[in-house]
This record gives structure tokens, C-alpha cells and sequence, in this order.
């Protein structure tokens, strides 16, 4: 599959994330940060090589038998899975850190934040 | 006979063991630990006596796939500074109870010195450069502790921080000629050596400066170990550190800025010595040594306080003893070993003594003491020996190794061609030792004349007190007597060991008996020096006005003006970088690794692969990820919460649906469960707070600029790394995929490698969902309970009477 698309979507996926977590709004930034993190699962499953889904392809092997198929990096799928989870944990944390911020200070303006120190 | 490692491993780490376990001496033994120190140091120099003649390497593996290891060398110049360290390391730790009496934080004291000691024998011994440096360092770090020992006090923390800016920052530059060394080294050693093993090159001096200078290092390299070097040995203009840390308790004084640690440049110059000789080496050394050694004897003359005076005479010392070894003749060799021991001897004495008239008088200032001969008989016969043995006057010790440096200058002509240094390097010797003469009268004057009537008649030390100083004094008295008798005992050996040409030359000292050139300069110094004395404090007057009318003239000066200019520009930076903005540390983190990649690529002139420019996706896959963009720029210009929250799960279930034709479809099912997780919290968080929250966009151009700079990045980078990845499947790939089902008993193998084979790495995921779990239970449910316990005790009276309004209308 062309390494040149994906390459343009994770681009586009950080840029918009990127922008995101410039802004004020504390919700947008924890956006801006779940965006970021699934660009850079989409950029690790790239490395891995992307075969189009198939019988064949899927790191499922068919049975017990003595040959055993070349599939796609499963090393990759496993790290991406792990990934998938850990930023699941993190953006849960900050959302809810930005909700305690909130009660708090009665503000999600992160400029605002900036100067009550 | 080569030496025996398990002995020379003990003599290193006995005292590092004990000083582990000081903080329970202190408990048992209370200030009495010091003897219990006293009793490590000569162990330890009982250990060395035991290899006394002994030569050769003996290692113990530590890093081997880096070819580290903990190689000792044991030769004449190592054991002499490893016996003088352990030596005059057990005198001090005598000294130090009677003179600690009712100090508190002796806890740390003790530990450092011990700490110090092993360190400072590692430093001998030691014949690995990553052990030297490891060493070498370790000293910077007891003496930065041991010089900041009175942490209330604001000039002890000065000296302390400074000593360690300077000796931790040489030891820098050492670090890096080490790797430069390494780097020439492991052609010329061979294979099956260690490149960082300096026995080894100490064997080939000759094939190793030949390399060094083909691969245009010699010089560097050099430099490099000078400034480490100069550093620590407190050589002109990097001196200025050494009479500061005079701030230590007396014993550290006279242990680590006397004896000891001073002394590790001039020990690591005499190890190398060999490796370097040179004409270039000879200017650099010579030159360094001999100014260091006039200016500091200058300075002694303008000190007005006995440590002060006695610390910039140690630093003229040390270039006296940096002056000979510089010289590349056998002479130099044995001015620099025989010096080195003689004013180790003396110097330490001196300091005890100084020590003794503190504790004793209450003071230490020069103008303020004399005639202290009634009231310390004893310490006054001590002192003359040593004061005079310093001022190398006839027949004490130092007057035997001054002599021999004046040889080497005389004598310097005769192996290098050196133009107009020939005749200024006696002339400057000469020059220095006036005043070196001069301020060992004033010391001793202390003793003599009118007691000033401002002084108290000063007690008698106790005897404990005075042992160490009249060891150190009767050693000195010894040499002074026979000389020769030191040179076969120990010094012969270090010479033959620093020598460039070694066992050619058999030393030999005494008085002289003829007239040669080094007599009639020693004549002109001690006559110039005695005929001078009656003008003591005019030429202290004079040369104090010096850096009073040109302030830049003095080292320390710089040192402040570096200091607090970096202090200040710290300030500046971290008030422009750390200003308590989100974006702002978004803003410098994005920029600088974009930039630091980017240029990183146009470093190594990767060029971006145009092959791949084609766009050859399947059309599911590219109706998916377009309209993970378009969510994307969704969420992006959302103007509710509900809105963002709902397009940004659009986004991610692309992302699934896009796993599940990458041929992923256990990932497609974890980012399925996680997006509609996300989107059911993000749904009742977004329940409380306001829907639609009014914030200006703010610099929206700027805030642009720099994500479409993310975004170039990240697509540069992801295409220059795929196209990189090498073909087909990788080795780690193919052991999973065939040992799935054997090993792991499961056919799906992304699962078997979570569950089985790295079972411990998804046991670290769960710790870290918990761990996010409990924080975010703490979060909310915290603040709840807080909130009813603080209403209850601030606002309960004014809410009381609602309460029981509300409670009846229950009833009702």
C-alpha cells in the first residue's frame, strides 16, 4: 500500500492535532492530544508494512499444522494494541484532570491558568 | 613479583565499606570515630606496605562488552601517592576528634574523608581511563561535601560550589582527552587489549605519540589533560578555587587542598609523562608550572591570614612540582616524585599546625599573632623544621627537590631547543623562590618576636593533638638528615616510573659539596629572600594594591562576573521559557524537536524517496482515511464541546474500520471498545462543564504555521522511515509467528505475544490503566468529600438553620 498516503494522513492527523493542543479550551487540548496519539498508531502500524486485510494476511494462523505463513508484522499489532490502551488510560487522565481544573478555578482557559500562578 | 588483587581490591574498598556504615559508628563510637578512621588508613597502608616493590597489572572484568574493567596498576609512583594518601590520611583522621571536639554533622565528616581516601588510592592505582575518571571525579565530589561542611554558612557554600565548578569542569575536559586517547589507542594496543587501558599504552609511548600525532590529536589531547590537570592542581589561572576552600575544617585542609587531592593532576602529569614528552610538552608544562609557582608565592606574600597564606603556597608547590615534571630530563622526574613527597610531608604538618594556633589563639589572622614560642614551645620546634624545610633552606628536605628543579631549568637547554626560555626559566625559578622564602620566615615569625597584646595567652593543645603534626615533622627532620635514605626507600621507584627513559639513572641528593650553577641559584633566592625579609610588609602592601586598583587582574574576578552573568541569563531564560502557558511549553517542545529532526535529516543528506510519490491505495482504504481527515477538520473547527466529542469518535472509528482492512483486526476490536469508552466519559464530563465555552482562537496564524510544521515533519519522517525498513519479514517477526503455537499454545499470534511472550510488558500496561483508574477515582471522589467536610466546618453555622428548615419540611 502507498507509503505516500499514509504518510499525507499521519501529517494531516498531527498538524490538526498539533493545532489542538495550541489552543485555550483545556477539552481541546486533551482532543488535540488524542489525535496526536492516534496518528502516531497509524505512523507504527505503517512501519510494520501494510498488507491489505486478508485470510492470508491476518495474523491468525489457520491451525496447528506444520507450515506456517508469512503474515503481517504481528510484533507491530502488538505494540499498537498496547499503545491503543495506554492512551485510552491517558486521555481518560487528562479529561478528567481538566474537568477537577474546572471545578476548581471555574475556568478551562489554559491562559488564565498560566497567570493565577 | 606482580601485585595480588585481592589485596589491592581490599585497600580500594575497605574505606568506601566504612563509610557506608559511619552512620552507625557515629552511634556507637560517637566522636571517637575518628579513631575507628584513623584504624581503616593504616590498615589500608599496611595492605600497600605488603605490595611494597611490586609491579604489573591486575584486573577485574566490570563492563566487558565496553572493555571496561577495574585494572589496577601497582608500580613505584603508584604506591608512593597510595602509601602517602592512606599515610597521612590515618594522621588525620588522629587529629581530626581533638579538633572536631563538639561539632555536630560529623556523621558526613567522617564518610567523605573515608570516601575521599579510597577514591584518592583508586587514583593511584588505578590503570583503567573510565576508572581514573570515575575516580578522579568521585574526589571533585568529597572535597565539594567537605569543603561545604558548615552548610550555614554562606562563604563555606561559596567555596564549595566554586571548588566543584572548577575541578568538576576540568574533570570534563579530562573526560573527553580520555575518549580521544581511547580512540587513538585501540589501533596502536592491538586487539585483546582494552583501548582504555593506560598500562598498556604507558608500554608503547613512542608508537603512541607517533599515532596520536598522525591522527592530529597530539595537541589536543594534551590540552585537553592540561586544563584537567591545571584544574585540580590549582595552577595559574585556574588557582582561585584552592585558597577559598580553605573554608573546610583544618584536617580537610591539610588531607585533601595539601596532601592529597592537589595532588592528582600533578600525579596524573607524572604518569603520562612518558606518553607525551615533547617539545610541546616541555613549553606547556614548564611554563605552566613555574608562572603558577611565582604568582601563588606572590600571593602568599599578600595573604593576611595563616590558611590563606599557607593554601597559595601549596598552589606554588604544585607548580614547582608540574614545573619539573615538565621538564623532560631525568631531573624533572625527580624534582616533581621527590617534591611532591617532601612537601606532602611538610605541608600536611603546616596545616595541622595552623589548625592547632586556630584552636588555640581563636584566630587566624597574621597581623594579630606572634610570639607564640612562650605559650607552644613544642609546636614552635615543629614548626621551624617544616617552615624551613618549605622555604627550602639548607640542609631541610624541600631544599633538596628545589635544588633539583633548578638543575632541570639550568639543564633544559641541553634536550630541546628553547630559544629564549632558555634562560628564563632559572631566572623565573629563582625569581618565585624569593618569595617562597619569604613567607616560610613569616609563618615561623608567628613564633617569634612581640606578642601583640591584643592576643590571650593561648592554651596548650593537648598531646593528641600535636602527635600527627611531630609524626609528620620528625619524617620531614628524617629526609632533611638523609635524603638518601628517602630516595631508596620509595622515590628511586616513583622516578624509574615517570622517568621518560627509565633505569638509565641512579638519583642521588645531599648537600652539596662544589659550585654548580644550582648552587649559586639557590644562593641568590635564600640571600635575596633573607636580605628582603626586613621589608616584609611593604612588599605585602604593594602587591595587595594590585588587584584592588585592577579588579579584572585576578581570576576570582572572572569567576564571579561568569557566575552571575550565567545566573542571570538563567533567570532570563526561564521566566521567557517557563512562563506558566500551556502552549508556550507546547509551542518551544514542537519547534525544537521538528527543527533538531529535520535538521538531523538535511545533516546526513537524506533525500526523501520520490518512488513512492505514486498514490496506489485501494479504494475502502482511501474512502476511510479521507474521512478520518475530514473528522479531523471536524473537530477541529467545532464550535460546541458536543459537537468536537462526536466528530473526534467519527475519527477514531475510521481509524478501526481502517485497522480492520490493514489486516489488524484485533487492534479494529481494542480501538473499537476504547472510542466508545472515550466517548461515553467524554459525554458525561462534557455534562458538567459549559457546552459551549467562549474562548477567543487567539493567534490563530502563528499557532498554524507551527502545525503545519509538525505535520511537514511527521510526513517527512514517516516516509523516510518506511522507505528505510528493510523488505520482507523481520527475524523477531518470524521466531513469534513459528513459536506461537508451539511455545504459546495459540493460533492467534498478536495475542499470544501479549499474553505469553511478553506477558510481564502487558502486566506493566495494566499496573499503568490502574494506576490512571485510582488517579481518576482520587480526582473526583476526593473532591466531594472534601467539599462536605470544608462546608461543614467553614459555613456550618450560617447553613444550620436551613438544614433544620429543610429537615422539618421533610417531616411534614
Amino acid at each position: 500500500m502507498s507509503a505516500f498516503v499514509l504518510a499525507l494522513v499521519v501529517g494531516a492527523l498531527f498538524a490538526l492535532g498539533t493545532f489542538l493542543l495550541l489552543r485555550r479550551d483545556l477539552i481541546r487540548v486533551v482532543w488535540g492530544l488524542a489525535i496526536v496519539s492516534q496518528a502516531a498508531n497509524v505512523y507504527l502500524l505503517a512501519m510494520g508494512g501494510i498488507e491489505l486485510g486478508g485470510f492470508e494476511t491476518v495474523p491468525v494462523l489457520a491451525g496447528h499444522g506444520e507450515g506456517v505463513p508469512e503474515t503481517t508484522d504481528p510484533v507491530v499489532q502488538a505494540l499498537v494494541l498496547t499503545a491503543i490502551v495506554i492512551g485510552f488510560g491517558m486521555t481518560a487522565f487528562a479529561l478528567v484532570l481538566s474537568y477537577r481544573v474546572y471545578e476548581e478555578h471555574d475556568t478551562l482557559d489554559a491562559s488564565e491558568l498560566g497567570d493565577r500562578e | 613479583m606482580p601485585p595480588e588483587l585481592s589485596v589491592v581490591l581490599a585497600v580500594v574498598t575497605a574505606p568506601f565499606a566504612v563509610a557506608g556504615v559511619t552512620p552507625l559508628l557515629i552511634r556507637s563510637l560517637g566522636e571517637k570515630t575518628g579513631y575507628a578512621g584513623a584504624a581503616v588508613a593504616a590498615f589500608c597502608f599496611a595492605l600497600l606496605g605488603t605490595q611494597y616493590g611490586s609491579e604489573g597489572t591486575v584486573e577485574l572484568a566490570w563492563i566487558p562488552s565496553l572493555e571496561v574493567a577495574l585494572r589496577f596498576y601497582v608500580d613505584g609512583w603508584a604506591l608512593l601517592f597510595a602509601l602517602l594518601a592512606s599515610g597521612i590520611g590515618a594522621l588525620v583522621f588522629l587529629y581530626s576528634p581533638a579538633y572536631m571536639h563538639g561539632e555536630s554533622g560529623l556523621a558526613r565528616y567522617y564518610a567523605a574523608l573515608l570516601a575521599f581516601m579510597g577514591s584518592i588510592i583508586g587514583i593511584a592505582l588505578a590503570a583503567d581511563l573510565i576508572a581514573i575518571f570515575l575516580f578522579w571525579e568521585l574526589t571533585s565530589l568529597c572535597s565539594f561535601v567537605l569543603i561545604g561542611f558548615h552548610t550555614e554558612d554562606a562563604s563555606s557554600q561559596y567555596a564549595a560550589r566554586m571548588a566543584m565548578l572548577v575541578t568538576v569542569g576540568g574533570g570534563l575536559f579530562v573526560l573527553v582527552g580520555f575518549l580521544l586517547l581511547a580512540f587513538v589507542a585501540g589501533d596502536v594496543v592491538g586487539p585483546g587489549t582494552s583501548a582504555f587501558d593506560l598500562a598498556a599504552m604507558l608500554d608503547r609511548p613512542g608508537e603512541m605519540q607517533t599515532a596520536l600525532r598522525e591522527a592530529g590529536l597530539f595537541v589536543p589531547v594534551l590540552g585537553l589533560l592540561a586544563v584537567g590537570a591545571a584544574t585540580k592542581s590549582a595552577q595559574v589561572p585556574l588557582h582561585f578555587w584552592l585558597p577559598n576552600a580553605m573554608a573546610a575544617p583544618t584536617p580537610v585542609s591539610a588531607f585533601l587542598h595539601s596532601a592529597t587531592m592537589v595532588k592528582v593532576g600533578v600525579y596524573f602529569v607524572g604518569r603520562i609523562r612518558p606518553l607525551f614528552a615533547s617539545l610541546e610538552w616541555v613549553v606547556l608544562f614548564a611554563t605552566l608550572g613555574l608562572a603558577t609557582m611565582t604568582i601563588c608565592a606572590l600571593l602568599a606574600v599578600a595573604a593576611t591570614d595563616i590558611k590563606e597564606l599557607l593554601a597559595y603556597s601549596t598552589a606554588s608547590h604544585l607548580g614547582l612540582m608540574i614545573a619539573g615534571f615538565g621538564f623532560t630530563s631525568i631531573l624533572g622526574a625527580e624534582t616533581g616524585v621527590f617534591h611532591l613527597f617532601n612537601h606532602a610531608l611538610f605541608k600536611a604538618s603546616l596545616f595541622l599546625i595552623a589548625g592547632i594556633i586556630a584552636h588555640e589563639t581563636g584566630t587566624r589572622r597574621l597581623d594579630e599573632l606572634g610570639g607564640l614560642r612562650h605559650d607552644l614551645p613544642v609546636t614552635a620546634f615543629f614548626t621551624a623544621i617544616v617552615a624551613l624545610s618549605m622555604g627550602g633552606i639548607p640542609p631541610f628536605s624541600g631544599f633538596y627537590s628545589k635544588e633539583l628543579l633548578f638543575e632541570a631549568t639550568v639543564e633544559a637547554s641541553h634536550h630541546h631547543d628553547l630559544g629564549p626560555l632558555d634562560w628564563l626559566y632559572p631566572a623565573v625559578a629563582v625569581f618565585g623562590s624569593i618569595f617562597t622564602v619569604l613567607y616560610s620566615l613569616r609563618f615561623l615569625a608567628l613564633f617569634f618576636g612581640r606578642q601583640p597584646d591584643s592576643l590571650d595567652r593561648a592554651h596548650r593543645p593537648p598531646v593528641i593533638l600535636l602527635v600527627s603534626p611531630a609524626v609528620l615533622a620528625a619524617l620531614t627532620a628524617v629526609v632533611s638528615i638523609d635524603p638518601e635514605l628517602a630516595v631508596r626507600a620509595i622515590v628511586q621507584a616513583g622516578v624509574d616510573a615517570t622517568a621518560v627513559d627509565p633505569g638509565t639513572h641512579e638519583m642521588h641528593v645531599g648537600l652539596p659539596t662544589s659550585y654548580s650553577p644550582a648552587v649559586g641559584m639557590s644562593a641568590v633566592a635564600i640571600g635575596s629572600g633573607v636580605l628582603a625579609y626586613p621589608f616584609y610588609d611593604s612588599i605585602h602592601r604593594s602587591i595587595r594594591s594590585i588587584p584592588r586598583t585592577i579588579p579584572p587582574i585576578g581570576a576570582n574576578w572572572w569567576y564571579d562576573a561568569i557566575i552571575e552573568s550565567l545566573a542571570d541569563d538563567g533567570a532570563w531564560l526561564a521566566s521567557r521559557v517557563h512562563n506558566g502557558l500551556l502552549r508556550t511549553y507546547a509551542t518551544w517542545t514542537l519547534t525544537a524537536t521538528c527543527v533538531l529532526a529535520l535538521a538531523g535529516f538535511a545533516a546526513t543528506g537524506t533525500a526523501v524517496p520520490t518512488a513512492l510519490a505514486g498514490i496506489d491505495v485501494p479504494i475502502p482504504v482511501a474512502l476511510v482515511l479521507s474521512l478520518a481527515i475530514v473528522a479531523g477538520l471536524a473537530v477541529v473547527t467545532a464550535d460546541s464541546h458536543v459537537a468536537g466529542i462526536l466528530t473526534l469518535s467519527i475519527l477514531g472509528f475510521m481509524i478501526a474500520i481502517f485497522y480492520i482492512l490493514a489486516s489488524a483486526p484485533d487492534l479494529a476490536l481494542t480501538q473499537l471498545v476504547v472510542e466508545t469508552l472515550v466517548l461515553v466519559i467524554f459525554l458525561l464530563v462534557v455534562e458538567e462543564i459549559p457546552e459551549y465555552y467562549q474562548v477567543s482562537l487567539g493567534r490563530v496564524a502563528r499557532d498554524a504555521v507551527l502545525s503545519v510544521l509538525v505535520g511537514a515533519t511527521a510526513f517527512i519522517t514517516v516516509l523516510l522511515t518506511t522507505d528505510a525498513r528493510p523488505a520482507g519479514e523481520s527475524a523477531i517477526a518470524r521466531y513469534y509467528t513459528e513459536h506461537a503455537v508451539p511455545e504459546g499454545g495459540g493460533q492467534n499470534i498478536v495475542n499470544v505475544i501479549l499474553v505469553d511472550f511478553r506477558s510481564f510488558d502487558t502486566l506493566g500496561e495494566l499496573v499503568v490503566i490502574a494506576v490512571a483508574a485510582i488517579s481518576i477515582l482520587t480526582l473526583i471522589v476526593m473532591r466531594s468529600r472534601g467539599d462536605e467536610s470544608s462546608v461543614a466546618t467553614e459555613d456550618g453555622s450560617a447553613n444550620e438553620p436551613r438544614e433544620r428548615h429543610e429537615t422539618r419540611g421533610e417531616s411534614e
